[in-house]
């Protein structure tokens, strides 16, 4: 039996993930056919979507006006680990998760700890988005048809509800779709970014219509602490940047294209959201904020006393909602797959239904814990702890950077960080800088989780793992 | 066993009797050439169609004249003209009274090189009690054109309509293939999980499924007249289309593929796959319905012990 300093570190090989995974058999290489044009529009449509629509109602209570240079500094954040994460994707020959990566450069454990993060990125992100979705479903219903769902059924229990309704039917229909096989495809995206794309600027335009600097007269009520402090939970609106990073095996020139697509969505995504963020700043007061439901769609029906505008974003949110739900869990799923089948979970999660190819039992597995999850958490709690699981990812991932440099220095790299070792080491202080400036209960529940993901490792990963059975069977023939 | 060969009194359709010969060729069986023209209505004395009537049964006759000059004459074959109030019902109760094990019939307009389902062949299908043979349009075989491979498209509870093939195959000297189709979109980039992950799970698929498909042919193996030889294969792509294309074909495949389970038992009723598959099939194409596969199958079983 290897030491469990060995079973932390032992690390999956690079050419194993890739004929697992039946890369050679496929005809090798995945043909790189996507452009820099292309591989932009990917990180804006994966960007946005996941947080604008709701953080502005939870993060401008917090720092007043000045959210606008918390989503500059989360941006600068999000973009440097961006950056990091592409060095470590492009080390590995198959694209996969981080979860992936850090099981070939960084060793079993990680791996571990990275999966535990990735289920706070996507399933915990999945239950806030829905949250966010189920606001705007509801003034939606409100504006076209005069109804909307009773407080109760659509509120989690700390908001006065019992039960958020919508937010898991939402889930559910997902759920539906996904094991029937659906997935977007690249038209699809397409769509979803021109709709995101196209009611934020409908949000901007009618928005400014409302302008008053008086709403600005107190820029910082809460100085840089408030700062920081909302970039927290907006660091949650830019997540999904870094899948540019995963799709570095399909670019044309990666060394040029990836950094450069990571640089312009990051631009693109943080003037709209600055300018979106600038917009409602201006048109209500500060107090108006704490406790808005459908936050961007309120702020134009106030401003424009007419509900055409609001309808319209509300309709735009809970179309481009429904996809990002779609696309996370999803990933969900197909992490937990990824997982089982190294032995790291139970196998009942990389079960098929053969007629649509689908692991049905963890995508409805996945859909019935983020359904509670959505049912009766509040969106601020389900926003940070997918902000703190998605800042640690990639803190972990930006120090694997450096200990690869170390560790493997000439281990073959399709894109390295410009800059290093600055770039690195800016994007872990980043990162720490803005977990720490969490909630309490947050954090504390973070280190919980990865306690418990930890002792999860200890008891079952580390004995089920089929690399460990593989070394194991080859020392002892 | 006879063959019924729907032929259209248009004289479309060459590809049906080159699927009818090569079948009946290679199964030993006689044809039976069936021209449906419509039953007179309203069914009155008056008899005030009479003329209509006559054109119609000189077109049909005329176009089973055509069908006896195309047809090789290796095959044994009979010619009849059948009134019947649609074509589908005509064909079945042709096959009906002559005990015809097997229903020919083309494809209608649509691309060159695939089955294309018409509303006959459609309705043909979703009525038959016997299996359907299908020829893809502008199907040819080569004189004296035999059946050299049986593909059956497989997929959990498959078990019948492949036991059912193998036996077909066993007779008629020819090897069986079980085929699998795997049809998967591009995972979504904006996921942030690449492609990994998705290929993971098609290999997993993949694996369980050639444990499946080998584990029916060593059953098949054992039957009295085994198919030549045993294979299995499976077809990827990002929809049928590809996944059919890349499956190999050459001259002499004939493709199996069952009935939809959810349907009426002794009936064909295709489910969204295997109409899939039938719809995108290159080469020929033997629907079997449920009941009949597994009525084959309890034959074979029967006849082993």
């Amino acid at each position: 039996m290897a030491s469990l300093r060995e079973q932390i570190l032992r690390r999956k090989p690079a050419t194993e993930l890739a004929e697992e995974t039946g890369a050679d058999t496929e005809g090798g290489e995945l043909k790189r056919t996507i452009s820099l044009f292309q591989l932009s529009l990917f990180g804006i449509g994966a960007t946005i979507g996941t947080g604008i629509f709701i953080v502005l109602t939870e993060a401008v209570p917090l720092s007043g006006p000045a959210v606008i240079f918390s989503f500059m500094f989360a941006g600068l954040v999000a973009g440097l680990t961006a950056i990091c994460y592409a060095e470590l994707a492009s080390a590995v020959p198959v694209s996969g998760s981080s979860y992936s990566y850090a099981y070939v450069t960084l060793g079993e454990g990680v791996a571990m700890v990275v999966a535990a993060c990735l289920l706070l990125e996507y399933g915990v992100s999945a239950a806030a988005v829905a949250v966010g979705w189920s606001q705007y479903l509801n003034e939606l219903f409100d504006n076209l048809f005069g109804f909307t769902i009773p407080e109760n059924l659509s509120n989690a229990p700390e908001q006065d509800g019992i039960f958020n309704v919508p937010a898991v039917v939402l889930i559910l229909l997902c759920m539906l779709l996904l094991v029937r096989g659906a997935s977007e495809s690249a038209k699809v995206n397409a769509v979803m970014v021109l709709i995101k794309v196209g009611v934020l600027i409908l949000f901007i335009a009618v928005g400014l219509t409302g302008w008053d600097s008086d709403n600005l007269d107190d820029f910082s009520p809460f100085g840089v602490d408030g700062i920081e402090t909302a970039a927290g939970i907006i660091f949650f609106s830019y997540i999904g940047l870094d899948a540019v990073s995963t799709a570095g095996e399909e670019v044309h020139n990666p060394r040029r294209n990836l950094p450069l697509a990571i640089i312009i969505a990051l631009i693109t995504v943080t003037s709209l959201y600055v300018l979106v963020a600038l917009v409602a700043v201006a048109a209500q007061p500060l107090a108006d904020f704490e406790d808005q439901e459908a936050g961007l769609s309120a702020i134009l029906e106030a401003v424009t006393g007419d509900e055409w505008p609001a309808t319209v974003l509300a309709a735009g949110a809970v179309i481009s909602i429904f996809s990002v739900t779609l696309v996370v869990i999803y990933g969900q799923t197909r992490i937990l797959f990824a997982m089982a089948r190294d032995g790291m979970i139970p196998p009942f999660f990389h079960r098929l239904n053969p007629r649509t190819l689908t692991p049905v039992p963890a995508t409805v597995a996945v859909a019935i814990v983020i359904s509670i999850l959505a049912g009766v958490l509040p969106i601020d709690f389900l926003a940070e702890m997918t902000s703190i699981g998605t800042l640690v990812a990639f803190l972990i991932v930006s120090i694997g950077v450096m200990v690869l440099r170390q560790t493997a220095p000439d281990l073959p790299r399709g894109f390295r960080v410009p800059l290093y070792p600055i770039t690195p080491i800016l994007s872990i202080a980043g990162c720490i800088w803005i977990i720490k400036d969490l909630r309490a209960v947050t954090i504390y529940v973070f280190f919980g989780w990865s306690a418990v993901a930890l002792l999860w490792y200890f008891f079952y990963g580390r004995r089920n793992s089929v690399l460990g059975k593989a070394q194991a069977g080859e020392a002892t023939p | 066993m006879t063959i019924v060969v729907g032929f259209a009194p248009d004289g479309r359709g060459r590809g049906v009797l080159h699927l009818s010969a090569m079948l009946a060729r290679s199964a030993g069986d006689d044809l039976l050439v069936c021209a449906v023209v419509p039953a007179p209505w309203p069914p009155s004395p008056a008899r005030v169609d009479a003329e209509y009537r006559a054109w119609l049964r000189g077109a049909a006759n005329e176009a089973l004249e055509q069908a006896r000059a195309r047809l090789p004459n290796d095959v044994p074959a009979q010619y009849v003209v059948r009134e019947a109030r649609s074509a589908p019902a005509g064909l079945l109760e042709v096959a009906e009274e002559h005990g015809a094990g097997l229903v020919v019939a083309g494809s209608s307009g649509g691309g060159v090189g695939h089955v294309s389902l018409g509303s006959t062949t459609s309705r043909l299908l979703h009525s038959s009690p016997i299996p359907v043979a299908l020829s893809p349009r502008g199907f040819r075989g080569r004189p004296g054109a035999r059946v050299v491979r049986v593909t059956a498209a497989f997929s959990e509870g498959a078990h019948d309509l492949v036991v059912a093939a193998a036996a077909v195959a066993g007779q008629v000297g020819a090897s069986l293939r079980l085929a699998s189709f795997a049809v998967r979109s591009r995972p979504p980039l904006t996921a942030g999980i690449g492609t990994a992950p998705e290929r993971a799970v098609v290999q997993q698929w993949e694996q369980d499924i050639l444990a499946a498909a080998r584990a029916t042919l060593e059953e098949v193996e054992h039957l009295p007249t085994p198919p030549a030889a045993l294979t299995a294969v499976i077809g990827h792509g990002e929809s049928w289309e590809e996944a059919l294309e890349d499956v190999e074909w050459d001259a002499g495949d004939v493709l199996v593929v069952g009935s939809s389970s959810v349907g009426p038992i002794a009936r064909v009723f295709l489910g969204s796959r295997s109409e899939k598959i039938v719809r995108h099939s290159p080469v020929p194409v033997v629907v079997v319905p449920r009941g009949a596969a597994t009525e084959m199958a309890e034959q074979v079983v029967a006849g082993k012990e």
